[in-house]
Formats: structure tokens, sequence, C-alpha cells
């Protein structure tokens, strides 16, 4: 099974995303802030027409928020019929890894577990397989409590 | 079934174009067995199709025809040329069939079985009869053409939405494009360009909102059969008319009003009308009435829901809202009936005596009140305690498009529906007063307590400091107890595209939605019924009847008030205006003031409309101004700020008799001067401003080349209508001659009007000259005016 993963660096940690997940990748402009949320959301940006909810994913797994001049890049994602974006620190590659999912090894950190999947490899280099989707089911929970 | 009936006919006459080529290339190669397959599904679609929708004549020329091609496929009969024929004149009779039920014709009355006899008989060689068939369609295919009915097509609704995200992201284009080309120099051809591509896409967008529409009677359609059984499980007896079901609303509104119009109704069931007997003995129709209308009014629909039951008992309302401590038997008391009815819509309160299956159980009119103001619509009661309740639903025409308030807060702007607000004041307004208690504020707008929030602080916002006072808007919740909010300032009324925000953003429950303004910032929609619960305001039933109460004793024993608009001058009084002269109040460009003949004007829509306190030279970009007008006249008083509307007494508490002012009201506690509306308007030129109320100025020298070069320039610039050469006619008493040579001077007096005479050398020829010297442009605009008056 040959899977097309989009390969990223997000709060501090190599990341692999199924390529099926992600719209595009964009850079962040302009975001305004939506008031009386919690951290995880960065605030709302316009894509053409389309307004995309801004996710700070960092916040979401380290609980403090990215500062507003660090904010670069965004996964596009359309999950449930809404748009977001993901804010991610940097994308590497998008490439077809042959090897496909790996189970996880070792001792995660307990902020990524809700998170994690499994593990991709690229290039011996072992990127913490995530679900965009899976962010967002997060961020209601945070939400939530 | 008509809806059925006629996308069968637009299908038929659809298919019958596209097998016309099919049918002559089968007639050319009749052994082509995958044209003769289509040509069979067609009849045998439309055999299928028409007996289900009962129409005998196309059932019957269709089966025949289908029994003749199935021999052919079996291989029990030659497709022969004749057998072709009558296929052909088989189709065409259906097409002409069609044709006349799509136009609600009476069936051309010709005789099918000629026809079918046709197909059945060319076993025989000779054929006459088939031969004598193709004549026939030639009259036919015309009468096809032009009659092309209503013909549809099914369209997946993304795509329909992919369409209007796609006008949307037209739309924003061309507002960039806008932005930029004003950035640039005015290029004519360009801008006419730009104009044909804006009024293009403005109309697409029209015509790709109407593709949201839908009937009403898709509303509707679910009615009779609820109602039948509901009436039956409760005994009842009812009548039920629909009217307006052809009137076109957005889909998503449609199915945002199924849910509250269900509700009305089952409660109108339930509760409003009556059994049978009771009906009786109250001498009503055993049958209760039950009334759906819909229509349209402007750009909102209105649905009427009305029934002759029982109405709303509204001493069982107060017992209830007292029974359940929200309300105290003093207040109730001083509630007028609209208070008492508007008690309905108070959570939790029923005015079912007990908790049917069908409803009562106090989940009831607020949620409908709720759902229906979601929407940006309102909701009224018309109550006839006996005779009968009607309720009225205003809801926009579509859900996407509300007209919203912008306001600012915390640095940030947001948007809330224009239908939420009741009142905007400033916080420094006499009328209101905010106290601050144990964290709790209250804003005390005319003696109505209300509760009061500060929208930074429910968000969670740093509250900016500011210079000028903050705005107070006092918004009605969903829950119908309307609250104080106070934002930094109000900016703007748009009319705001909503669309849902991600179910993030609405899980916080104090956004209803986002809009993208032309800035391309995306700005979120308040909901103020969340604001509310965030900030967890008490559900206090207001004391409002108090307020009443307390005005309308001011109003007793005062003298009789008059609205007045409360402004504050430009140097600086706060002064007090009639309301009813004030036209409008408008922003208008400081560039248009101008003044003229000692008198200030303002260019307004090609006019020049006088300024009443002569004002003209303004140096800031905008002057905010009074339009006013008494009748006839039309004058524009600009002011510095416009304050309020408060009630004055009709007459001043002090009088002064003469000059602009007409005296002083004391209101609020606050002296101020009362404008004279007479002497404003006896103040005004009698004429409109307009040139050539200083009559023309007829240059007797034509000809002279410093007279056309030099002087006609100058006098037009004045403001002056310049005449050259002297008419032969018509010449008034107003006009003014200006010659410099020869003997005009003594024609004009004969004529009988004024006479400027002008000399090319600075000195006179003596004391008798009353020549002006051409050059001294004082002593010439002098005599201008002085032979003028």
């Amino acid at each position: 099974m040959e899977q097309l993963y989009l390969l990223a660096t997000l709060a501090g940690a190599r990341i692999a995303v199924d390529a099926s997940e992600v719209e595009a990748v964009v850079k962040l402009i302009d975001v305004s802030p939506v008031p009386g949320m919690g951290a995880h959301v960065a605030g709302l940006s316009a894509l053409r027409s389309r307004v995309l909810t801004i996710i700070d994913v960092a916040a979401l797994i380290h609980g403090h928020a990215t500062p507003a001049d660090q904010r670069d890049l965004a996964v596009i994602a359309n999950i449930s019929g809404h748009s977001y974006g993901l804010m991610v620190d940097g994308v590497s590659d998008i490439c077809r890894v042959p090897e496909g999912e790996l189970p996880l090894r070792g001792q995660l950190d307990s902020a990524w577990m809700p998170f994690a999947r499994g593990v991709v490899e690229h290039e011996g280099i072992p990127h913490l397989l995530v679900s965009l989707a899976g962010f967002i089911e997060a961020g209601a929970q945070a939400q939530a409590a | 079934m008509d809806e059925l009936l006629q996308e069968f006919i637009s299908e038929t006459q659809e298919t019958l174009e596209a097998l016309a080529g099919e049918v002559v290339a089968w007639e050319a190669n009749p052994a082509d067995s995958q044209r003769l397959d289509a040509i069979f599904r067609f009849f045998h679609t439309v055999k299928g199709s028409c007996g289900f929708l009962n129409l005998p004549r196309f059932e019957k020329l269709s089966h025949a025809a289908e029994d003749v091609l199935s021999e052919i496929r079996a291989g029990n009969r030659k497709p022969d040329p004749a057998t072709v024929s009558a296929v052909l004149a088989i189709m065409d009779r259906i097409g002409e069939l069609a044709e006349a039920v799509a136009r609600g014709a009476a069936l051309p009355n010709e005789n099918d079985e000629y026809l079918i006899g046709a197909l059945t008989q060319v076993e025989a060689p000779a054929a006459p009869a088939a031969e004598a068939e193709p004549e026939e369609p030639a009259a036919p295919v015309a009468a096809v053409r032009q009659g092309q009915a209503l013909r549809t097509i099914r369209l997946p609704l993304s795509l329909i939405d992919q369409l209007m995200n796609g006008v949307s992201d037209m739309v924003l284009a061309r507002n960039e494009l806008s932005r930029k080309l004003r950035d640039r120099s005015a290029d004519p051809e360009l801008d006419s360009a730009f104009e044909r591509l804006s009024t293009c896409v403005a109309d697409m967008r029209d015509v790709i909102s109407k593709t949201r529409m839908q009937r009403v009677e898709r509303l509707f359609a679910a009615m009779p059969r609820m109602v039948r059984d509901l009436s039956r499980d409760l005994d009842k007896r009812i009548d039920l008319t629909l009217e307006g079901g052809d009137v076109e609303m957005d889909r998503e509104m449609v199915e945002m009003v199924v849910d509250p119009l269900t509700h009305i109704v089952r409660n109108s069931i339930d509760h409003g009308i009556e059994t049978p007997e009771r009906r009786r003995a109250a001498g009503k129709p055993e049958a209760g009435r039950l009334r759906l209308e819909a229509r349209q009014s402007g750009n909102q629909i209105v649905i009427e829901i009305g029934d002759d039951g029982a109405g709303i008992n509204t001493a069982r309302l107060v017992e209830k809202a007292i029974a359940s401590g929200r309300l105290t038997p003093d207040a109730a008391a001083r509630m007028t009936e609209q208070d008492k009815l508007d008690l309905i819509f108070q959570p939790g309160l029923t005015t079912a005596a007990k908790v049917t299956a069908v409803s009562g159980r106090g989940v009831g009119m607020d949620v409908v009140r709720a759902n229906i103001e979601r929407i940006g619509g309102v909701i009224a009661l018309d109550n006839h305690p006996g005779q009968g309740l009607r309720i009225t639903l205003r809801v926009p025409l579509t859900l996407t498009i509300i007209p919203g308030l912008i306001v600012r807060a915390g640095g940030l702007h947001f948007a809330i529906p224009r239908a939420a607000v009741v009142e905007i004041l400033h916080d420094n307004n006499e009328m209101m007063q905010i106290a601050d208690v144990g964290g709790a504020k209250i804003a005390t707008i005319r003696s109505l307590r209300h509760s009061m929030i500060d929208l930074e602080d429910v968000l969670g916002m740093d509250k900016p400091q500011q210079v000028g006072p903050r705005a107070v808007m006092v918004v009605r919740s969903a829950t119908g107890v309307p609250f104080a909010m106070g934002v930094s300032a109000v900016e703007n009324h748009e009319e705001l595209v909503i669309r849902p925000a991600s179910p993030l953003v609405m899980a916080s429950g104090v956004y209803a939605g986002m809009t993208l303004p032309d800035n391309g910032k995306p700005m979120l929609l308040l909901d103020a019924a969340g604001l509310a619960n965030a900030a967890r305001l008490p559900n206090l039933i207001d004391d409002r009847a108090h307020g009443a109460v307390a005005d309308a004793a001011a109003e007793e024993a005062g003298v009789e008030m008059v609205a007045a608009l409360r402004f504050e001058e430009l140097s600086g009084e706060r002064r007090l205006l009639r309301l009813s002269l004030i036209e409008r109040v408008e922003d208008i460009d400081a560039g248009l003031f101008g003044r003229s003949g000692g008198q200030a004007f303002v260019r307004l829509d090609e006019r020049l409309v006088p300024v009443v306190n002569g004002q003209h030279g303004f140096d800031d970009g905008k002057v905010c101004a009074l339009r006013l007008r008494d009748g006839s006249l039309e004058a524009c008083y600009p002011v510095a700020a416009v304050l309020d509307i408060v009630q004055m007494p009709l007459v001043p508490d002090m009088v002064a008799m003469h000059g602009v002012l007409s005296g002083v009201a004391v209101v609020d506690g606050e002296h101020l001067e009362v404008i004279n509306p007479f002497a404003l308007f006896a103040a005004l030129p009698q004429e409109p401003i307009a040139p050539h109320s200083r009559g023309r100025c007829l240059l007797a020298d034509a000809e002279d080349g410093w007279t056309r070069e030099i002087l006609a320039p100058l006098l037009r610039q004045a403001g002056h209508e310049v005449v050259l050469g002297l008419p032969g006619d018509a010449v008034d008493a107003q006009d003014i001659v200006l010659y410099s040579a020869g003997d005009v001077g003594q024609v004009a007096e004969i004529m009988g009007c004024r006479v400027v005479h002008l000399r090319a050398t600075p000195r006179g020829t003596g004391p008798m000259d009353a020549s002006i010297y051409r050059y001294d442009q004082d002593a010439l605009m002098a005599a201008l005016s002085g032979t003028r008056g």
C-alpha cells in the first residue's frame, strides 16, 4: 500500500498527515481573533470567499498559544463540511511511503497521546502519524471540558 | 401530481427530440439493433409512466408501438419502411399529445386507432395508410417548437452551492479590483468596462440566488396529514385552509421554518381549537377553522397561522407566572394585555392545564420564538380570547442575507442582527443611568431597568481606553428579556451574508454565524440569547409596566409633548428641533458646502440647498447635517453631532418670540434652546438658489474679444447667466446690460433694464461719467449687485 503523506513539523515534532485529508497548505496572512474561545482557536481567516477556522494545534498539544508573529503556515482541510486551517511550524515534503503505517514504539509524550495513530518512516526518520480530524475533535472536547 | 406530470411531459419531449435522429438513422439501416433498442426503451418508458399518470391515449399508442418493436427485436417481423413510418407517426402523435398536455389544451382529437391500425396491418405490402402518414408530422413539429413549455433539469444541491460560492468569489474579486482601480488615475474606458463587469456579476448573483428558492408549498405539504391525524387523536374537527403555497423562499429558510410552524399548528389544534361539544356550546361551528397563509411582503415572507379557537387565556398565564415566582402580583397588576400575552414566550410557561402527548410540556413558544429570531425573523401574536388566535411569522426571504449592525468592541468588529437591537444610546445620555452594584451593572433607561453587560467582559477582551462615549444597545434576546450591552461604538448598518461558523466556534454559544464583508476580514455574528446566557444574566421579567405608568404620569401631569431631536450645534450649544421637520440626517462632504451671494448653500443631487445657519467653511471630510423640509422648502442644517430623540413640551418652558430660538425647554433636567422652525424657514431665500435669481447679464458687445474672452468667463464664474448680444425679445427688468461702446445704454434703458457702462481707461472722462473701469472687479461686482437691488 503506497500512501501519500504530507510531512510537517508541529510543536517541535515531526508529523505525517494522510495527504487525502489535506486540501492545501497556505501561508497565513490575516487572522481575525475569535474572543471568548480557548487558545486552540486562533481565529478566522479568509481564503478567497471561504472562511477558515484557524486551529492553533500547538496550543492544543502544549496548552499555550503560538505568538501571532510565529504563525506561518496552515494546512487546509475540510472536516465534516467546514473548512479549517491547522497551524503547523513548517512543511517539508509530500511523498509516498512504501512501508505505510508502522505501529508506535517507545514511550509517547502524554501530550501527544490523543493524537498519534502510528509512525510513518521517511528516509529513515520517523514521523508521528496524526489525523487532522482528530485535532478538531480534540478541540471540541477541550472546549466542552 | 402536477409536478409529476410536468416532469413526464418534459422528459418525453426531450427524449423525442433526442430520438428524432435515431429514428431517421434506423430507417436508413433497419438492421441497426442498437437504435431499435433506444426507440423501444422510449415507448416502454412512456407506457410505464402514463399508466401511472392515467393518460390512456399515451398508453394505448406506446403499447401498440412497443408490441410491434418487440416483434421486430425478436426477429418475427421485418422492419420494412412502412413499419418505420408507422412507428414515426406514433412518435409524432405522442409528441403532439405531450405538447397539448403541457399547454393544458384539449388533446387533439384524432383517431389513434387509425395509426395503431397502420402499425399492425403493414404486413400487407401495399400499405397505403402508412404511406400517407409521414405527411402529417410536418405541422406538429412546428407546433413543438413554438410551445416550449417549462423545461427542467435536476441538479444536485452541492452543484448549486458550488456555483453560489463561485459567484461569491467573483464578487470578492470584483471588490478587490474596484479598490485597486480607485487607487489609479481615472480612465473612463476602463471604468465603463469595469462597470459592465459589475453589472454582470450582480445579475449573476441575483439569478444564482433564485436557484435556491423553493415554493412554500413544501412547507405546507405535510400539514394536511398532520392536522388530520392530530384532530383524529384529539376528537376534534378541523377545516384546514392553505394559501399562498406558490410563494418562494430560500430552501434553507424553508427548513428552518418547518419546526416552528409545526409547533404552532400543533399548539393551535391542541390548545386553541376546542372540542366540538364546547364549540357548539360557545355558538361556534363544530369544525374549527385553521388557516395557514404565506405571502411575500418586501424582502420578507409573512406566514400567518390563524384559528378560531379559544385564544390565549392571559389571566391563566399571569397566574402561572406568579406561581412560578417570575412575576410579583403587584407587577402583574400593572401589566398591559400585550405584556401579559408576551408571557407565553417565557420558557416553561404554558396555558395547557395538563401535559398532553401533543404539547404542553412547556418547551414551547420560547423555543419557537428563539428559532424564528435566530433566522432574523419576528413573531407576533394577535389574540382574541374566545374568538381565536392569529400568529404572524415574518422571516427574511433568504437565510443568508440579514440586515445587521456592525459594532466595535475591544478593537474588533462584530455583527449583530438588526432585529435583535431595540435601541441604541450613548452612555452619556441623560435618559440612562448606569449603576454598579457589587459588580452587577444595571442600566436604567427611561425608568426601565435592564441588566447590563459589556461585550468585552463577556468575551474576555481588554476594554481599550476610548475618547468619547461608549454606545449602549438595548438587545432583546430570544427569550424576550431585553438587556443592555455596552460596546465601543456602533459603526455601520449593512446587509450581511451570513454563513454558519464551524462547530468549534458555534460551541462557544455566543456566536450565531460569521460573515465575510467586503474588506475580506471575517467577522462574527453575535447571538443575543447566547450572550445573555454566557453572562448568566437573570432571566427576570422586567417590570416594564411600572416604567410605562411613570411615563404616562409624566405625560398627564405635563403639557402636550412632541418628539424632538437633541443635537449639538457647531458652536457647541445643545439645542432641540421638532423631529417632524427633519427629513433625515446625513453626512455630507465638506467640499459640497459653499457660499454665494451672501447665502450659504450645499450642493445636493445637482441642486443647491440653502444652509440655514449660514455655516459653510468646514475643514474635515464629512459634515453631519440635518435635512429639513417644511413641505415645499428644503434646507440643510449642519450640526456638530446628533445626540438623540427626546420628548419636549409643545410649548417651550420659556418663550422667546423672535429670532431663531423660540424658547428654552427643560428635558431630563437640562436646559435646551429650542429652534424656531418658523424663523428658520422665513430666513430662507424665497426662490430656489439658482444662478438665474441674479438676473441675466446681457453683453451688448458680443463681437468684442475682451467681452467674450475675459468679461463673460468672469461673470459666469461669479454665478451669473451670461447672454452674448442683446436678445431681440424677452428682456426682463432683472437683466443687466453691460456695454463698453456705442449707444446701447439708451436702448437698454428704453427696454427697461439696468445698464453698466464699462470703459477701457482707468480714469473716467469727467465727473458725470458713471462708467466703470473694466478691470475694477470690485466696482463691477458692486455695480452688478447694486443695479439688481
